[in-house]
């Protein structure tokens, strides 16, 4: 057994490696820049563990989104790692100072965009020996990606100004032009780039447009008691995800809703019924999937227009992880178009807001903390002139990127073709259950839903306390 | 009803004579001059800072629901309870709350037990490797030490420790309801907890009415847990209560005041305006009853204003000073706070 599958099976638990991830690892050991793509469930988060048990030093990962970054961290735990540590700014100055005076022992650093910012982490990064520097989720580095933080950004800046080991960016979903403004960005110097397919063929797109909106709450409600989950329903507001609970809740079906207004505890309860079965379908908007641990959704509904190809693909990506046959659901509306231009666009600033921001002190104005942070960075980095611009173009491409989806939704060819195509890749196998275009039967991929005749559980504490923890 | 009653309970303790936005500083727990005196003024400690992450909506539509339900009025500004929310207040039983001691703290009691729950019911099936509920590192970091204490792993310790909190859970003067809370929002293996949403639900009550009476669930066994009894329970309860029961900004006045500077030292030396210091004067005197007050007011006066307030059953400051001109408002509101720590 060579070194790498050896560490595979100490380390991790697993025989043998997926596609790619060898290939990958074995550029990363080597020392060279690397940018992977490669869809959620994939095994992504192993490409950057597994080679730091080769190396020495420690490995630095910078993630902008902090719900992740415990994921990652709790993961790592799981399998036993303790030398794992997240600097980001929920830690309070004591536990900083802690971690700063031991950083180097750590085997993963996570730490946030913000914080690379920090002078005296920056210092203290320098002290240490850094075997690699991962940037996870990279798209989000990239305009043209569709969550982009410009925060991300000054890691770019980062990079020229310190000295630094290989870079390795990580992704699940990138268009070519996105992956260019990686490279660039992460001053990469001729990466290896790992692109895998983003085709999932055990995954069928079912496409059905309606008139009403009536028509389409019937028939999302219809699908989901008449046939078997796991499902996850995506919703575009809180109130929806919580009508759409509460109808099904009335017709027997287990399900919660899921947005980021609950508390944090009954969030992580959710997800976790829903992981052991105990709940048959979540009714969530975008806040619901990054860390859901699920191999065995079956079905995913959109009940809109989503604001971007790449969180679509994202949002379907979460069904048949376990390999089965599993079918991805969108029914719209003609006018749930502009529907989903303006929520793509509503944390945009307008012209006056930019004149404004760009004029006055900074703290007057009432913008969404993001906008006020993305206006922020340009601010730094560009003219007032130049950002309205900037802005302009975006929100331009937005629209034309929600009217490319709808087209893709509502024209004559293969909806997988042409999502592929998205990314820059040919479809060469078509699947038995294609899409809605080609060839699809939704009855031989659904098993029909048992009524249940939903009786009230009588709760006892005595009983619950015993079950919890037995003698 | 729970959260209307609790309402219905400090209104009439204010007595009419605050506007309706003091009881939402005091379930929130402002840290103001004027909460705090409040708090003793009125003896509203089982109240005070029980609920912080209130919002205003919430709290604005349970006033606005009582005043149609006329169970409370508010005239000149002032909120008072009419003939028919006095009738619903006679016959409540008093809550359990002991607010001023735990701040919110409960709620740090209650993750630590949530963890500590969930990890022995993980172990107990044998599952080593879990992801804790709880994400807040300190709560991790606490119970990683209560358990490196113990012999965690033992059958002798997982069997007293569930014997502490089924007993505790027994005995404690709790409704079953609120017992039934407080279990099914414990997780374990394969058994997660049950969501507000889901517990409304169940109970068919509003989501603030399960909260508050979670919030009472927590005081009540917090003051049940005892060293004797629960020595594993009693371990877990390190830092809930509030030692100094003073805002920072007290302390470090305090501080001075023991130096022997005065009000107007204190004033300049920190920065701040005569009427903060006073403030911190009547915040410290409602925590310390052997705070010495002589250089601020002397028994005589102290005496003279509260015979008033009983004369004419009022703490209104304005009414008060008509008849003792020579006071001023702050030695007014001294001798208030001290004239309820006689009676209370």
């Amino acid at each position: 057994m060579d070194k790498l599958t050896e560490v595979l099976q100490s380390k991790f638990g697993y025989t043998s490696f997926r596609e790619g991830q060898k290939e990958i690892v074995e550029q990363i050991l080597a020392g060279r820049d690397v940018v992977a793509v490669l869809p959620t469930g994939m095994g992504k988060s192993l490409l950057f563990q597994l080679p730091a048990y080769l190396l020495t030093g420690s490995v630095l990962i910078v993630s902008p989104l902090l719900s992740l970054m415990q994921d990652q961290v709790e993961q790592l735990k799981m399998i036993g790692e303790k030398r794992v540590v997240a600097v980001n700014s929920f830690l309070t100055f004591a536990q900083k100072e802690n971690v700063f005076q031991n950083l180097g022992a750590y085997k993963f650093i996570f730490t946030s965009p913000e914080m690379l910012q920090n002078n005296r982490f920056n210092k203290i990064l320098a002290s240490i020996d850094i075997a690699y520097i991962v940037a996870d989720e990279a798209h989000c580095i990239s305009q043209w990606g569709f969550d982009f933080r410009p925060d991300y950004l000054r890691i770019s800046k980062w990079l020229q100004s310190n000295p630094h080991s290989n870079v390795v960016a990580l992704t699940a979903t990138a268009t070519k032009k996105v992956v260019e403004d990686i490279e660039k960005t992460l001053c990469m110097q001729k990466p290896f780039s790992y692109i895998h397919s983003v085709d999932r063929p055990v995954i069928a797109y079912e496409v059905k447009e309606v008139e009403t909106q009536q028509e389409k709450k019937d028939w999302v409600i219809q699908r989901i008691i008449s046939t078997s989950g796991p499902g996850i329903l995506y919703t575009q507001s809180r109130k929806k995800s919580e009508m759409y609970a509460e109808e099904l809740k009335k017709r027997g079906v287990k399900v919660s809703y899921y947005h980021a207004k609950m508390d944090q505890e009954d969030r992580i309860l959710v997800q976790q019924q829903f992981q052991q079965g105990h709940l048959e379908w979540i009714c969530a908007t975008n806040a619901f999937g990054m860390g859901i641990h699920k191999d065995n959704i079956k079905q995913i509904i959109h009940d809109h227009i989503p604001t971007s190809i790449a969180s679509y693909m994202q949002e379907v990506g979460r069904a048949g992880r376990n390999g089965e046959q599993s079918i991805a659901s969108l029914i719209y509306c003609a006018r749930d178009v502009e529907q989903a231009f303006f929520i793509s666009i509503k944390d945009f600033p307008e012209e006056i807001d930019i004149k404004y921001y760009f004029q006055n002190d900074e703290k007057i104005i009432q913008l969404p903390e993001t906008t006020t942070r993305t206006l922020k960075y340009w601010k730094e980095e560009l003219s007032e002139k130049e950002t309205i611009e900037l802005f302009s173009s975006i929100k331009q491409a937005k629209w034309l990127e929600i009217q490319k989806l709808y087209d893709l939704f509502q024209n004559d060819q293969c909806v997988r073709k042409q999502l592929l195509h998205y990314f820059g890749e040919e479809l060469i196998t078509r699947p038995n259950n294609c899409c809605t275009v080609c060839s699809l039967n939704p009855t031989e991929i659904l098993y029909s839903r048992e009524p249940t005749v939903f009786k009230k559980d009588i709760l006892n504490w005595n009983d619950r306390l015993n079950e919890l923890l037995p003698l | 009803m729970y959260f209307h009653q609790i309402l219905l309970f400090i209104i009439h303790k204010f007595n009419g004579e605050r506007s309706q936005t003091a009881s939402y500083y005091l379930l929130k727990g402002k840290k103001s001059g004027q909460t705090i005196q409040d708090v003793t003024y009125f003896q509203l400690h089982s109240f005070f800072s029980l609920f912080p992450k209130l919002s205003k909506e919430s709290y604005d539509e349970a006033i606005k629901i009582l005043r149609q339900n006329e169970y409370v009025q508010i005239e000149n500004a002032y909120i008072s309870l009419t003939e028919k929310g006095f009738q619903q207040v006679k016959n409540m039983e008093k809550p359990g709350f002991n607010g001023w001691l735990y701040r919110g703290n409960e709620q740090i009691f209650w993750k630590r037990v949530e963890l500590i729950v969930q990890t022995l019911s993980q172990f107990k099936f044998q599952q080593k490797k879990f992801i804790p509920n709880q994400k807040d590192i300190e709560i991790q970091h606490f119970v990683k030490k209560y358990f490196q204490k113990r012999d965690f792993q033992s059958l002798q310790f997982y069997t007293s420790f569930k014997l502490q909190l089924f007993q505790l859970l027994e005995s404690a003067n709790l409704e079953k309801f609120q017992k039934e809370l407080f279990v099914y929002r414990l997780s374990g293996y394969k058994k997660s907890g049950l969501t507000w949403d889901q517990l409304t639900n169940y109970y068919s009550k509003t989501e603030l009415d399960l909260k508050f009476a979670f919030i009472e669930c927590l005081h009540i066994l917090i003051d049940a847990i005892s060293k004797e009894q629960h020595p594993d329970l009693f371990d877990v309860l390190d830092g809930i209560e509030v030692e100094v029961p003073l805002t920072e900004s007290a302390v470090k006045t305090n501080n001075l005041f023991s130096k022997g500077y005065s009000i107007e030292e204190v004033a300049e030396m920190r920065f701040l305006k005569k009427n903060t210091i006073e403030d911190h004067v009547i915040e410290i005197v409602s925590a310390d009853p052997d705070f010495p007050v002589e250089p601020f007011i002397s028994n005589e006066q102290i005496e003279k204003v509260l015979e008033i307030a009983d004369k004419y059953k009022s703490k209104k400051l304005k009414l008060i000073r008509e008849y003792v001109p020579d006071l001023s408002y702050f030695q007014i509101r001294l001798a208030l706070t001290k004239g309820e720590e006689v009676n209370g």
